[in-house]
């Protein structure tokens, strides 16, 4: 299974890659050989013969840089994610799929496209704080932390119900964005170490493509209490510190 | 009148806090309340001194402030720290008469990076040091980047800039700024050609994004490069370390002034020259600013020692949510050659603000500590978990790591006859919870 990390060597501000360490090891134990790309900004990206592509967050100004370098891909890209794609783009870099992005300065870039939100930039203050995040696949709620200057409009499939923290729109409830098999969320950093239910899923799904059925119930349960033991611990501390502040 | 008044009222507030000890922003506050505009209606000293910058400003400043005073200059400074506009109205009002003039040859201030926009629209220094500009507390900074932008809108025209030329970053704000003075570090015996750590935030040139290629790393990526793709390079510095030599705890300045360190380590080194060249620019003698640093000790407990039972330690207080910082502690303790035990305890993330965020523990570079002299590492606090994932990934044999939900508990667990010096690693937020639990 080849698995590209796109940009990994900018669009790395929070330990994005925790998550690919976490997933190719993940994948392995499932018996799921796998090949980790990682991406350097110097290099065009191939998106043929790829199984999963992850990106992290950058700064706005490196958002801009990938921008500009994956507009040459932008069919391709659209093809792949159209066409089922398996992915995952945390932090910001979802952003750039968008239709159109205005910067801190007011200055608009031309979207990749994919999708037909327009996410606005703004310099004024930071928008940080810790999230609960709720989906229907999922019967374990998401946790982890937003770290963004902008505010997204148009979403028409977000990922997630906000039950702490900040959502997609100003004062919205939703956050991120899922099509099919691809998934954009602006939780930061290794999400996927944070959230062993979230990456169960994302495992399971990854294995069907790979041999056409789902883990089983006992896989699971054994990746939960094997591999995943010390993220699950770490997971259920995180949840339970976010519910404290959020009854405080 | 309404200068006086508001002078008074200050001086008044400040007296009451210290004697119920509390801290130094809430008479500065007011006194914004009363005179919106107090900061403009005094009368400042001919030097005005800032320090900014990611890590080390709190130590930079007592060093300033030391070495000053001991060479007859009259300092003003935020001796408590705090460095936003309240904290440093009160500092100034206090410092002055009631007719508004400061009694001091020297304000010197601690300013917060985000903030330094805000005061130093009324308080304009001459004088202005930025250290260093890392990926600190990104859960409220965003990233080094977001506090750059903010840091340039503080900068205003005719100031004399003090930057690390070392710090691609910090190098940045000379772009249209004539005046400054770059401090650095030659090259030294201990760096290295390759890159090292997690990150490498130096990659690219921060300019047009091309590849970077580096000279030598001092640490991180700090250190002399230059970019492939256009003129963007470290400048030579006026100031600089050129010699560095960790076994005897001794750093050469400008080729003749030995300096001896507290830590045999490069964590105060740039502190240490920052308050070297600025202490020059005011003009007080290279020989004079030497011998005051020698004898300088800091007392801001950063480095404490202790005895647990019959055995002996060192808390490095490092911060959380700063990698940087994690990693020069984490070069302190690999460096103990007769071996060592480390623990490490991220028990609350901040003392200031809630969150739950442990990203930051993935750009540590805890790899650093799987050697044969690390001994074993406990991993202690409410976030021991999520520090055993971390470690987990390190390469680090399991049998020499031990997780721990409490502080106690690694106390009780150190408590044995090992012969083991054992380090601490962890911060402010945390710190207390262990000592006091041993004697210090």
């Amino acid at each position: 299974m080849k698995i590209l990390h796109l940009y990994h060597d900018v669009m790395n501000l929070y330990g994005e890659y925790g998550n690919m360490v976490l997933l190719t090891q993940v994948l392995n134990t499932c018996g799921i050989e796998t090949e980790l790309i990682l991406q350097p900004l110097t290099q065009r990206p191939d998106f043929s013969e790829v199984d999963f592509i992850y990106m992290g967050a950058g700064t706005e100004e490196n958002q801009k840089v990938v921008l500009s370098a994956l507009s040459e891909a932008k069919e391709e890209l659209k093809d792949y994610i159209f066409k089922g794609g398996y992915g995952l783009w945390t932090g910001n870099s979802f952003e750039i799929l968008g239709k159109l992005l205005v910067d801190c300065e007011g200055k608009e870039w031309k979207g990749l496209e994919v999708f037909s939100y327009t996410v606005r930039q703004q310099k004024k203050s930071r928008l940080t704080g810790d999230a609960i995040l709720t989906s229907e696949g999922l019967k374990e709620p998401a946790v982890g932390f937003i770290n963004k200057c902008s505010y997204i409009e148009g979403v028409s499939q977000p990922c997630f119900r906000v039950l702490m923290g900040m959502g997609n729109e100003k004062e919205g409830k939703t956050e991120g964005i899922r099509y099919e098999n691809f998934t954009g969320t602006h939780l930061t950093g290794p999400m996927l170490v944070k959230n062993p239910y979230f990456l169960l899923k994302l495992v399971s799904d990854l294995v069907k493509k790979e041999r056409n059925e789902e883990l089983s119930q006992e896989e699971r349960q054994a990746l939960l209490t094997g591999v995943l033991a010390k993220e699950t611990a770490a997971y259920e501390v995180t949840l339970r510190e976010l519910r404290k502040r959020m009854e405080k | 009148m309404k200068k006086f008044i508001t002078i008074i009222v200050c001086k008044i507030l400040r007296w009451i806090g210290k004697i119920l000890g509390k801290g130094s922003s809430l008479p500065g506050k007011i006194a914004l309340k009363i005179c919106p505009d107090i900061l403009e209606r005094v009368t400042l000293p001919p030097y005005i001194i800032a320090v900014t910058g990611s890590n080390g400003k709190t130590s930079t400043v007592e060093m300033i402030a030391h070495i000053l005073t001991e060479n007859g200059k009259k300092v003003a400074w935020n001796k408590e720290g705090s460095n936003q506009i309240e904290g440093v109205t009160t500092l100034v009002l206090n410092s002055a008469t009631l007719g508004g003039k400061v009694k001091a040859d020297i304000l010197l201030i601690e300013s917060d990076e985000r903030f330094a926009r805000y005061t130093f629209r009324y308080i304009k220094p001459t004088h202005y040091v930025i250290t260093n500009l890392y990926r600190d507390q990104l859960t409220r900074n965003g990233h080094p980047n977001w506090v750059y932008e903010a840091l340039k809108d503080s900068i205003y025209p005719g100031v004399q800039l003090i930057l690390n030329a070392d710090d691609p970053l910090v190098s940045c704000f000379a772009e249209e700024n004539q005046k400054v003075i770059w401090f650095g570090a030659e090259r030294l015996e201990q760096d290295t050609e390759e890159f090292c750590g997690i990150y490498h935030d130096g990659k690219y040139c921060p300019h047009c994004k091309s590849l970077m290629e580096y000279r030598c790393f001092h640490y991180d990526h700090i250190g002399h490069y230059s970019c492939t793709g256009c003129d963007f390079k470290r400048q030579e510095a006026e100031y600089k370390i050129t010699k560095a030599d960790l076994r005897e705890g001794v750093i050469t300045v400008n080729s003749e002034h030995e300096i001896h360190l507290q830590l045999k380590s490069l964590y105060n080194i740039y502190n240490i020259l920052a308050a070297f060249t600025v202490a020059s620019l005011v003009g007080i003698k290279e020989e004079k600013i030497a011998k005051s640093i020698n004898g300088f000790v800091a007392k801001n407990g950063r480095v404490v020692t202790f005895t647990l039972g019959n055995r002996k330690g060192t808390l490095l207080t490092s911060k959380h949510e700063n990698s940087i910082s994690y990693n020069q502690s984490i070069r302190i303790a690999a460096a103990c050659e007769e071996g060592c035990e480390v623990l490490i305890i991220v028990d609350a993330v901040s003392r200031k603000y809630f969150t739950s965020d442990v990203s930051w523990l993935w750009d540590i570079y805890f790899e650093g500590l799987n050697r044969e002299n690390i001994k074993s590492v406990l991993l202690a606090g409410t976030y021991c978990n999520d520090l055993a994932v971390r470690f987990s990934f390190t390469g680090i044999p399991e049998e020499k790591l031990q997780v721990l939900e409490t502080v106690e508990q690694a106390v009780e667990v150190l408590n044995n006859d090992k012969k083991e010096e054992i380090y601490v690693i962890t911060c402010f937020s945390d710190k207390d919870k262990f000592l006091q639990r041993v004697v210090r």
